[in-house]
């Protein structure tokens, strides 16, 4: 959680492609350390994208979804400079967000 | 215990108020419907659809699943969704086997497509199943996924 989300935003025609990855371990409550105690559960449950400060996906995630969560979205009808944004929220309360703009492929 | 804790502080009303309290975001109206966070605790898929609301969705054609027949790592299992159903707003994904099979849903304003790319923890093989939500219809695909080591409990 402590590295930086990456985030890419690249145009090819009229469509953006958004790739996403949350450096996030998404521990899902299942799992035990060697001592045999069960690791707490801390997983992100929501995921918001937003296009020029407009939510246009927004994602609410469960405990099967991999550790350090890679997301790929398109956007359509976006152009070179239009804005999109990332915000993440898990289930102890922690949060990160990152924003980018389009760029031509 | 710890997930009825979860499950109580973060209702489906408030899961995402602290975002938009912090100016992080703001709400948009095109995304006003809400996630029932109570799908995400069922321990069967039958469960999970009945919460999601998506107990008699029919089979589509018109939903690309693209998963692995067999997946090597369970940890994570590349998969790509596409509805091609008009109008569709909410992707849902089910893995029926899991501990707790409701994996994600995404919701889609008309500014993006109703696809994504996810990589998914799968416990053992099982039937990985889609949900598209459109004009408050539900439609449905699904695939079996063969998986050599579970990705759950390690």
């Amino acid at each position: 959680m402590s590295e930086p989300i990456k985030i890419r935003a690249t145009i090819k025609g009229s469509e953006g492609e958004v790739r996403v990855l949350m450096p996030h371990p998404m521990e899902s409550g299942l799992r035990r350390d060697p001592s045999g105690q069960v690791l707490p559960a801390q997983y992100i449950t929501s995921v918001i994208l937003s296009l020029n400060g407009r939510p246009v996906v927004e994602g609410a995630l469960g405990t099967a979804v991999s550790s350090n969560p890679l997301f790929a979205f398109q956007l359509l009808g976006v152009k070179a400079g239009d804005k999109v944004s990332v915000a993440w929220l898990d289930s102890k309360g922690q949060k990160g967000n990152a924003e980018t703009s389009f760029s031509a492929a | 215990m710890q997930r009825r804790d979860f499950l109580q502080a973060f209702g489906s009303a408030t899961v995402l108020a602290p975002l938009v309290v912090t100016g992080l975001l703001s709400p948009g109206p095109a995304l006003a419907v809400s996630f029932n966070r109570a799908a995400f605790d069922a321990r069967t898929a039958a469960d999970a659809l009945r919460l999601i609301g998506a107990a008699g969705a029919e089979a589509s054609r018109d939903i690309l699943l693209k998963a692995p027949e067999v997946a090597e790592n369970g940890a994570a299992v590349p998969i790509e969704v596409v509805s091609s159903i008009p109008g569709t707003t909410r992707l849902s994904v089910l893995i029926d086997k899991n501990p707790l099979p409701l994996a994600l849903q995404f919701n889609f304003a008309p500014e993006a497509a109703a696809r994504f790319q996810a990589k998914l923890r799968m416990a053992e093989s099982s039937r990985l199943r889609v949900v598209a939500t459109a004009g408050g219809k539900h439609y449905t695909v699904f695939r079996e996924v063969k998986v050599t080591v579970g990705g759950c409990g390690d």
